[in-house]
């Protein structure tokens, strides 16, 4: 299959799909215009400009290079997930941090180890594009498991006092809500994967085949991410709130206040 | 004989003033009933007992100990709490009441099925209500829920804020009357029904007043 090349005067004629949005925004006073201006212009500079980085990291393909660089999209992903959580950074950024990176290191370097059966193991091609895609979608799922484990208890305090009052140490009592928070954090990529090829051709799938892949290639190479994804978000959601519990509740049980931001 | 709770000047206010200078000696055995109208802090008093509020000032004492963060835990094993509009965890009824007897504070006392058949039958409880969804328990049946694991629980000690409120008359009468009746039992009840007030066997402590009510 030829691998069709996209020069950037055919890419700029993609922007003229732009007219859409924008026309409708304007008919329907939806007041988006500089919305969808700002996102496309960040889109597309973060974009060019990750192109251009991931050229030269492909390049290069030094080990100690290639794990720095996703360390650092760790950072990132660590901080997005507290930003939209109800935590503050300051409070739980190690533990959370420590469960990223734990998850996404084992479950990639298992990929590229036992699946891949790669020659260098940190090679850049595969170490940053599968952590990637595990990475992002672990975030997600601490998101959600994250801000419901806490929001619950702070919200339903009466509930986890009574557990206490019923003699539970705080491991004890915030079992249940442990396992009613990963089981909300795990719901979107269940969902996703029992729908997947019928709802929708995933991200990766696609960029493979339009990348010139064969559909059977591209078939494998998916089933092995959504794997590795699900076992990773389980993972950091499970690590994130069993690592933070200790930062977070005082000596007598109680949920600390200091570490919600301020309302 | 020392008091197994006692109060030393507690005092306790947000934006207004809850309760100043709260004094309070309670002995082992003794039945007391808060009143006061609401808001006046009858049941952050129980919260402070049980640890869950600790920024009041002043001395609480339990059978003579000063509570603190590290004993409260071995302070709250000897009492039984039941708050005023009490609730399950999601999930199955049956699976709560599995978690309560396979905590590591109550394996002891794993009820037999003959001890936990004859608190059902005294509360009006049908089993059935085991199977239950917890968000499909009805009011009344949550207070007898709560009794029944309060009572299983066999601890000396009772916090019950408004415990037996959506219970009809005679088994609230009935439910009344056996822990008022238990010599054994410590038991400081939230409640303005008569079945705790119309009787001589409890005495009456007004958060108000700041004082007992002859």
């Amino acid at each position: 299959m030829a691998n069709i090349t996209i020069s950037y005067f055919n890419l700029a004629h993609s922007f003229l799909l732009l007219l859409i949005p924008i026309g409708l925004s304007l008919f329907f006073k939806l007041f988006l215009v500089k919305d969808v201006l700002y996102s496309v212009v960040r889109m597309s500079l973060q974009l060019i400009l990750i192109g251009l980085f991931l050229k030269y990291l492909f390049k290069l393909n030094n080990t100690w290079i290639n794990i720095l660089w996703l360390a650092v999209m760790i950072v990132t992903a660590v901080f997005s997930a507290i930003k939209n959580s109800p935590l503050k950074w300051k409070k739980v950024f190690l533990p959370v941090f420590f469960s990223f990176f734990a998850s996404v290191f084992i479950v990639v370097i298992y990929l590229n180890s036992f699946v891949l059966d790669l020659e260098k193991i940190f090679d850049a091609r595969y170490l940053i594009v599968l952590g990637g895609m595990v990475l992002g979608n672990s975030m997600r799922g601490n998101i959600v498991g994250l801000s419901s484990v806490y929001e619950k208890i702070r919200d339903n305090q009466k509930r986890y006092f009574y557990l206490l009052s019923l003699g539970a140490n705080v491991k004890e009592a915030i079992f249940p809500y442990v396992q009613s928070s990963v089981k909300l954090a795990l719901k979107p990529t269940l969902a996703a994967m029992a729908t997947m090829g019928i709802v929708s051709l995933p991200g990766m799938m696609t960029g493979t085949i339009l990348g010139g892949a064969s559909p059977e290639l591209a078939v494998k190479y998916q089933i092995m991410i959504m794997l590795g994804i699900l076992s990773s978000t389980t993972m950091s959601v499970v690590l994130s709130i069993v690592l933070t519990f200790p930062f977070c509740f005082d000596s007598g049980g109680l949920l600390k206040r200091d570490i919600f931001k301020e309302e | 004989m020392v008091p197994v709770l006692e109060l030393r000047k507690v005092n306790l206010s947000y934006e207004k003033k809850i309760f100043q200078d709260l004094n309070l000696k309670i002995y082992p055995g003794d039945k007391v009933v808060f009143i006061g109208s609401s808001g006046i802090g009858k049941t952050s008093l129980f919260k402070i007992i049980l640890g869950f509020i600790n920024d009041y000032q002043g001395e609480i004492l339990f059978s003579g100990e000063k509570v603190s963060k590290q004993n409260i835990w071995k302070i709250r094993s000897q009492i039984a709490y039941i708050d005023q509009d009490v609730s399950f965890p999601e999930g199955k009824v049956t699976n709560f009441w599995e978690y309560v007897f396979s905590l590591k504070a109550n394996q002891k006392i794993k009820p037999s099925l003959e001890e936990r058949e004859n608190i059902f039958t005294f509360l009006e409880l049908p089993f059935s209500v085991l199977e239950k969804k917890s968000e499909e328990v009805s009011g009344g049946e949550r207070q007898r829920l709560a009794l029944a694991i309060a009572l299983l629980l066999k601890r000396k000690i009772f916090l019950l804020d408004e415990a037996t409120s959506s219970l009809d008359r005679k088994l609230k009468k009935k439910v009344v009357d056996y822990f008022l009746n238990q010599k054994s039992l410590t038991v400081l009840s939230i409640s303005h029904d008569s079945e705790w007030l119309d009787t001589n066997k409890a005495k009456v402590f007004n958060l108000e007043q700041n004082k007992w009510q002859i």
